[in-house]
């Protein structure tokens, strides 16, 4: 799975929308798109444990990607239903294609660990995974052993790789930004936030993944390789080693499922993501007449202007 | 292209809809930055703050409540 890497990349899809897309897209829909995968899946993976008794998935890495499982949560197929319930719901363009973005956004980037995802569901039940790090949710190491794993490997440069491509874009995090861009396309929902947050207060909820994102690598990066005392191989260690080879990292067994053959994940991954935006950009226009047509009709309906 | 009507409180300074300060480039860093130092350095030992609820949280209480704070206390000492 992939940590800091998702809440980067929704401020990533934000900033590089199509032309006639910008100021126009919702950043809560692709906030929410890119949310829904883990929100409806993740939970269940590391569990709860009560009085010594763990509740949670017996498997967590089919629970979490798998069929039978949640992993359908994790495919462009769950997404595209899920934006076109949301789309016949409101008929809201702006908020339907960030959803879609951000949901895709969300599938794609993780398809680079062990596991990965099942991106031709429900055609194929086979995961789609380049293998770039291993997958690492267990029951017995829950997310410590998890995010130590992550930030002692190859997970931790993707992380660095969506930092470095939002701060590319840093004008993304600016007020003048979120004034501009970010408000006119949800203004309603800004608005009614403004009614009890005041205006540098919408700014930092704005920015607060951002912000979030980087508390977490650097908190669990820290963690991992200053804080923690482990033992592996039965040597007790002071941190857990980085191994930033492939699928790494050596000390831990990554979790796999059924799958295609890694060399074609990534181009047919690339094929994916230009496919959602070239639907996006085509159903751009008539979206947004169906949206008028609907809010004609909803005005005369109710005798107001 | 969005047009901002800016109000100006009795000291001179910009205020936002609501009437409260809004706050310059700068300053609005300096909050985001001590509460990431803040969120950060304590998370490394307390990993349950590490969540959806508390991070956005601490973000927009740091930047909301803190410039109130030592608003009403450069007010004080200059009185």
């Amino acid at each position: 799975m992939s940590w800091a890497a998702h809440q980067f990349e929704i401020y990533a899809v934000q900033a590089h929308l199509p032309k006639k897309m910008r100021g126009r897209v919702s950043f809560f829909g692709i906030f929410f798109g890119d949310f829904t995968p883990d929100f409806l899946a993740k939970f269940w993976v590391y569990g709860i444990t009560i009085n010594g008794t763990h509740y949670g998935a017996s498997v967590p890495h089919k629970w979490h990607r798998g069929f039978p499982g949640m992993g359908f949560t994790h495919t462009l197929f769950f997404g595209f239903v899920c934006a076109a319930l949301i789309w016949l719901w409101k008929r809201n363009r702006a908020f339907t294609v960030g959803y879609l973005l951000g949901f895709a956004a969300h599938a794609l980037t993780d398809v680079n660990d062990s596991v990965g995802t099942m991106l031709l569901f429900p055609v194929t039940w086979l995961s789609w995974s380049v293998e770039t790090w291993a997958y690492a949710a267990t029951i017995d190491g829950g997310k410590y052993l998890d995010a130590a794993s992550y930030y002692s490997s190859l997970g931790l440069v993707m992380d660095l790789f969506w930092l470095v491509v939002v701060l590319c874009s840093w004008r993304v995090l600016t007020r003048e930004y979120w004034r501009t861009n970010v408000v006119p396309a949800d203004a309603r929902a800004w608005a009614w936030l403004g009614r009890w947050i005041p205006e540098r207060g919408l700014v930092a909820l704005y920015q607060a993944t951002f912000f979030y994102g980087v508390c977490r690598l650097v908190s669990w990066t820290t963690w991992a390789h200053v804080v923690a005392e482990p033992v592996i191989d039965g040597v007790k260690r002071r941190g857990y080693p980085f191994d930033l080879s492939w699928t790494g990292p050596w000390w831990l067994e990554a979790r796999t499922l059924p799958h295609v053959n890694p060399w074609i994940v990534l181009p047919v991954t690339l094929v994916l993501l230009a496919f959602v935006y070239w639907l996006a950009i085509r159903w751009w226009e008539r979206m947004g007449a169906i949206e008028e047509s609907t809010r004609v009709r909803r005005r005369s309906r109710t005798g107001t202007d | 292209m969005s047009t901002t009507v800016t109000i100006e409180g009795p000291d001179g300074r910009p205020l936002d809809h609501r009437g409260s300060r809004r706050l310059s480039t700068a300053e609005q860093w300096t909050w985001t930055l001590l509460a990431a130092v803040t969120y950060t350095v304590l998370s490394i030992w307390h990993k349950w703050l590490l969540n959806w609820i508390v991070g956005p949280v601490w973000l927009v209480g740091w930047v909301v409540i803190g410039p109130f704070v030592a608003d009403q206390i450069v007010r004080r000492f200059r009185r």
